[in-house]
């Protein structure tokens, strides 16, 4: 009998169970670490769905986060009552939108390009916040005030309370999550992979590589959106600090130093760098220079990313061989 | 009196963007942390400055340790990551021009810092009608220079020719064999040795501040997509070109100075992707 | 119908010229050879015919509409599709996966967002029919760059026909193979195209007398003679653009 599975499924039953119950086993400073964690999870699959899958490497990634977080401040600030639920459906259609129309000049373009344009895009859209601010404040920002999620059964919560908030985020962050696991098994998913493959061969089955890739730029835009919404709601505040060049960056290095070969990369990367400075910033302020000199060496010596130490093929032979 | 300004900047951006263009069309890969290169002139500048109060000697020395170090980023870690391919050559890139960020403000603070002008430079001379400032005329005068030395260096001289070469023909540099590593750590260093020149010459200019870095990247790449990767005349020809346009920009609609320069990069990357003088890719 | 028709056809490399006034028709059933010396442009031919390329003079029609100036995916989508020389796969998926990329753009599932693929009973079967006719059915789980270059030619082809494409286009589909593993390809290229129309870029004279109805040589740019194998076997100009060459003309008989 072969207990591989049973191991491999087991672990993630408990990761799983662990998450869902994080804030009744843990103090409340880390839950709100978690949560916050939790955002930059979704914020970087959504990256990698472009680095990792579709070989799209966007240095200005944050252009849809930070639309996204501005969208919800907005509507949190404005139509106060409207349900959460449509909020994150709005600042996920802004994503969308401003994914496309950045998509449409971008996509075209090869590697290079397409790294240094988005951020171009990035920036301009940044100086806009900056400067109008009659809309966005500038660089004073939005105060957000949390609402209240109503869920059948239970009421109104209030997500004032820390615990109430990670589960919110948590359910809208697996949902994320989910979909863009689930995006890339249908054969438009698959046709991004093939894309990333062999970019020729694929045109030459008759395969849009335009459209293909304005699809999952726009998919991805619409991800991040939630994440930037999420972001606001979490962070009661957006400033021009959710569209500017180091959240883009932050979201580069971490989704690289987690890994883009593999689903979960990004995750572990998001973990890493939250938990990272969390602690380097006890001892110093200048945890992002050393952050930055792990990614170096990640980039140069460990091409998996940190996910590829968690290889549990030395596992599956050793219990093969001991079961027989 | 506003053409000269923008000429000025123009000139300046030239100097920075002139060493990107080569790298990119000798080796490949866009060099990110070029744009460090050039905020680290300017930063070693003041230092020095303050020192020894000489900014003549920034002059001399700034160059000199960028060049350095940029040539201990190609043959150390930049080399490691050519057989990975270009993207993790890029990435290595932005890892540096982000360390070096991170390391500036960690060194110098995040607040802006002035270098003066040496004495002589100083104040304003009278010209056509008005006065402009000396400083900016020796912007230009010495950004002129540069230029004029750059062109007889690859015209001329035998590395220059061999740049030349390996920029429009990539498979040349196979011809070159075993002093293309050489080469390329070479013109890597002078590079990197010119954009901190210019950071020099921009610092009594444009003061020196953390983000200065990400600005002239924003603003070179720019340059180059107009002007062509490889072009070192398309450069001059876009740099000059942006500089006129952020200065009249700025003059014409205050607040949206950067969409024109925007607009125009989106226009003439859907025209002509390979930049107004760019090769074919 | 014309399945292919080249009117004029010229195209040109920043001054370099490597079409010079190609005109060409291929009927709807037809089998037709291009041959020529090296360099004389036959890729050239195809990267233009399937829309890599855009020629600088002339009109390409294909099943009688005007496809000049198409993208590559465009044409790939009316019906024509074509293989490499340079084995050109996808090295990390499995032979199954690299065959049901073209299936999923065959029956025109490449932005469906809304169901699994794996989940996809006809896409399946049809893969595994593709997989069967080609008799690779056995390493469909091998990723492609663990193949042999026997099996990866293999692929090659299988990548081409799965799209059933009615205008088949075939650059060298035996460059590398020995003489055994020719016969059998060309056998089954024979059987797997009947009735589509074929055109074949080769080298090797045995296929193309074996294969083709009409035979179209390409010299310097330039048609140098249509015709039947018959025509081109006599002809003294092929002759002599061969000069040189070891051209097993007289071998098939």
């Amino acid at each position: 009998m072969n207990i591989f599975p049973i191991v491999n499924n087991g672990w993630k039953v408990l990761a799983g169970t662990f998450v869902v119950a994080l804030p009744l086993v843990v103090p409340e400073m880390q839950v709100h670490l978690a949560t916050e964690v939790l955002i930059y999870c979704l914020f970087a699959v959504s990256f990698n769905l472009l680095l990792g899958y579709a070989g799209l490497l966007p240095f200005g990634f944050a252009a849809m986060f930070g639309v996204g977080a501005y969208a919800a401040a907005l509507m949190f600030n404005h139509l106060g009552s409207t349900p959460l639920v449509v909020v994150i459906t709005v600042a996920a259609a802004s994503g969308l939108l401003t994914a496309i129309i950045i998509g449409a000049f971008c996509v075209r373009l090869g590697g290079t390009y397409f790294a240094l344009l988005t951020l171009a895009f990035q920036m301009f859209f940044y100086a806009v916040a900056l400067k109008w601010r009659s809309v966005t404040n500038g660089d004073d920002g939005i105060p957000v005030m949390r609402p209240e999620f109503y869920f059948p059964g239970l009421g109104n919560l209030s997500l004032m309370n820390i615990h109430n908030l990670y589960w919110v985020v948590l359910f809208f962050v697996v949902l994320g999550i989910l979909s863009a696991y689930l995006f890339l098994k249908t054969p438009l998913g698959n046709a991004v992979v093939c894309m990333r493959e062999n970019e020729e061969r694929a045109a030459f089955l008759g395969y849009n590589v335009y459209l293909t890739k304005l699809a999952v730029f726009s998919f991805a835009g619409l991800l991040a959106g939630v994440a930037g919404a999420l972001y606001a709601l979490f962070q009661e505040f957006v400033a021009t600090t959710v569209i500017d060049a180091n959240m883009s960056f932050a979201v580069v290095l971490m989704t690289i130093v987690g890994g883009t070969g593999r689903f979960s990369g990004p995750i572990a990367g998001a973990i890493f760098f939250m938990l990272f400075q969390d602690w380097i910033s006890d001892i110093t302020d200048y945890w992002r220079l050393y952050f930055g000199i792990v990614f170096v060496v990640v980039v140069l010596y460990l091409e998996g990313g940190l996910i590829s130490l968690f290889n549990l093929d030395p596992i599956r032979r050793l219990l093969r061989r001991k079961t027989g | 009196m506003m053409a000269i300004h923008g000429l000025v900047y123009g000139m300046l951006l030239f100097m920075v963007a002139s060493g990107l263009t080569l790298v990119f069309g000798m080796m490949g890969v866009l060099n990110l942390a070029h744009a460090s290169f050039y905020m680290l002139g300017a930063y070693i500048a003041y230092s020095v400055t303050v020192i020894t109060h000489s900014f003549w000697l920034s002059l001399l020395i700034s160059p000199l340790i960028v060049a350095v170090l940029g040539m201990i980023i190609e043959r150390f870690f930049l080399r490691r990551a050519h057989n990975r391919g270009h993207v993790a050559e890029l990435l290595v890139t932005f890892g540096f021009f982000y360390i070096l960020g991170e390391l500036v403000r960690m060194i110098w603070g995040s607040n802006p810092l002035p270098v003066p002008a040496p004495v002589i430079l100083q104040g304003d001379i009278p010209l056509l009608g008005g006065t402009y400032p000396v400083y900016r005329l020796f912007i230009l005068f010495f950004s002129g220079i540069v230029l004029l030395a750059l062109s007889l260096i690859l015209k001329k001289t035998r590395v220059g020719i061999l740049v030349r070469a390996a920029v429009s023909d990539a498979e040349m540099v196979d011809a070159l064999g075993s002093n293309a590593p050489r080469l390329f750590m070479g013109v890597f260093g002078g590079g990197a040795a010119l954009a901190a020149l210019a950071g020099v010459i921009a610092a009594p200019f444009l003061s020196v501040y953390p983000s200065m870095g990400l600005d002239v990247l924003l603003d070179c790449f720019v340059v180059i997509v107009i002007g062509g990767f490889g072009s070192l005349f398309g450069a001059l020809i876009s740099a000059i070109l942006i500089g006129e346009l952020q200065s009249f920009g700025i003059l014409w609609v205050p607040r949206l100075a950067l969409v024109l320069q925007f607009l125009l990069m989106a226009i003439i990357l859907v025209i002509r992707p390979t930049g107004l003088m760019g090769e074919k890719e | 119908m014309t399945a292919l028709k080249l009117d004029h056809i010229y195209k040109d490399f920043s001054g370099l010229e490597v079409l010079v006034d190609i005109s060409m028709t291929v009927e709807e059933g037809e089998r037709h050879a291009v041959i020529g010396p090296n360099g004389a442009g036959k890729s050239t031919l195809f990267n233009i015919i399937t829309g890599h390329y855009r020629p600088s003079r002339g009109k390409i029609h294909i099943m009688g509409r005007d496809s000049t100036g198409w993208s590559a995916h465009k044409i790939a989508r009316m019906s024509l599709s074509r293989s490499f020389q340079v084995i050109n796969n996808f090295p990390k998926m499995t032979v199954f996966e690299n065959v049901r990329n073209a299936i999923v753009s065959k029956v025109d599932q490449r932005f469906n967002v809304v169901s699994f693929l794996s989940r996809s009973g006809k896409i399946r079967r049809q893969t595994e029919a593709v997989l069967e006719q080609l008799g690779m059915y056995e390493v469909r789980d091998v990723p492609a760059m663990e193949l042999s270059y026997g099996w990866q030619r293999k692929l090659e082809l299988a990548l081409t026909l799965a799209g059933d494409s009615n205008v088949i286009l075939l650059d060298e589909p035996t460059a590398g193979l020995d003489i055994e593993e020719t016969r059998g390809f060309i056998e089954l290229i024979k059987e797997l195209t009947r009735g589509k129309t074929l055109v074949v870029v080769e080298h090797d004279m045995e296929v193309v007398f074996t294969l083709a109805d009409r035979i179209t040589v390409l010299n310097y740019g330039g048609v140098l003679i249509t015709g039947s194998p018959e025509k081109i076997r006599d002809s003294e100009a092929v002759k002599n653009a061969y000069l040189g060459r070891n051209s097993h003309a007289a071998g098939t008989d």
